[in-house]
């Protein structure tokens, strides 16, 4: 089975529009609920972000299996960071701030507001563990790794736009990560707790 | 340190664009290191982890 380098980088503009879709997504929640994203949140974003830029690389230089091991590699990072966020609020009768059992059911609710039911961590397992098994069936198909310019400006311009918007989702992200973690520590409280606004 | 590593990202980002990033999977590599440490000062685990699991 072959597949074209052209073909691989539309497939992976697909992939890149959809992470970059997932966090648009992310930040919708944030400001429309005032949810600032916690640190395993924002990890979670950190390693969405590099999935993402592994699939820009795809699309801009080429396909290649070291763009490739960029997104699985942090596919595994986010997904073990899903996991664990997963782990502690996956049992309602377990205190957090005691760490011991409890009967109260409300003892540790699950963080931030749910999408179509599920909590953005356990999105965050579904996304990650999809990646994986994208990434690793696409890289069964021979032939895309062939050194080789785009065929059509059409492909040129695709690959300019995706890496322009991807650039602008990381730069717009830097900008709000400092404005809510500054260079320390990010607040784990859920709420409308920016750094910017506890300096004054 | 969050910020730092989305930084990295960013700049690495802007080089992708300009396509002069073939080294770019070497930052990213940075960034899951960098990550990497942020998620082991965030767990506690000589408490609740082990409950947990």
């Amino acid at each position: 089975m072959r597949l074209s380098p052209d073909f691989a980088r539309v497939l992976n503009f697909l992939g890149l529009m959809g992470m970059i879709g997932v966090l648009i997504g992310a930040y919708y929640m944030q400001f429309a609920y005032r949810e600032l994203p916690c640190t395993l949140c924002l990890l979670q974003r950190l390693a969405m972000v590099a999935v993402a830029y592994g699939a820009a690389m795809n699309v801009v230089l080429g396909p290649d299996p070291r763009h490739y091991g960029v997104c699985l590699v942090s596919a595994v990072f986010g997904g073990a960071i899903a996991i664990r966020q997963s782990l502690l609020h996956i049992n309602p009768y377990f205190d957090k701030t005691t760490s011991m059992p409890t009967l109260e059911a409300t003892a540790n609710p699950g963080f931030g507001s749910p999408i179509f039911g599920y909590h953005m961590y356990i999105w965050g397992v579904l996304i990650f563990g999809s990646v994986i098994l994208i990434v690793g069936l696409v890289q069964l198909f021979k032939g895309q790794f062939e050194k080789a310019e785009p065929s059509s400006n059409s492909l040129r311009t695709m690959a300019m736009v995706g890496a322009g918007l991807f650039f602008a989702v990381a730069a717009v992200e830097t900008v709000t990560v400092f404005l809510e973690c500054g260079p320390g520590d990010c607040p784990n409280d859920g709420g409308w707790n920016w750094w910017i606004l506890r300096q004054g | 340190m969050m910020t730092l590593a989305h930084l990295i990202i960013a700049v690495s980002a802007f080089f992708l664009w300009r396509r002069n990033a073939e080294w770019g999977w070497i930052t990213m590599m940075l960034v899951l290191v960098i990550g990497l440490y942020i998620f082991l000062q965030d767990v506690d685990f000589s408490s609740n982890l082990g409950v947990q699991l």
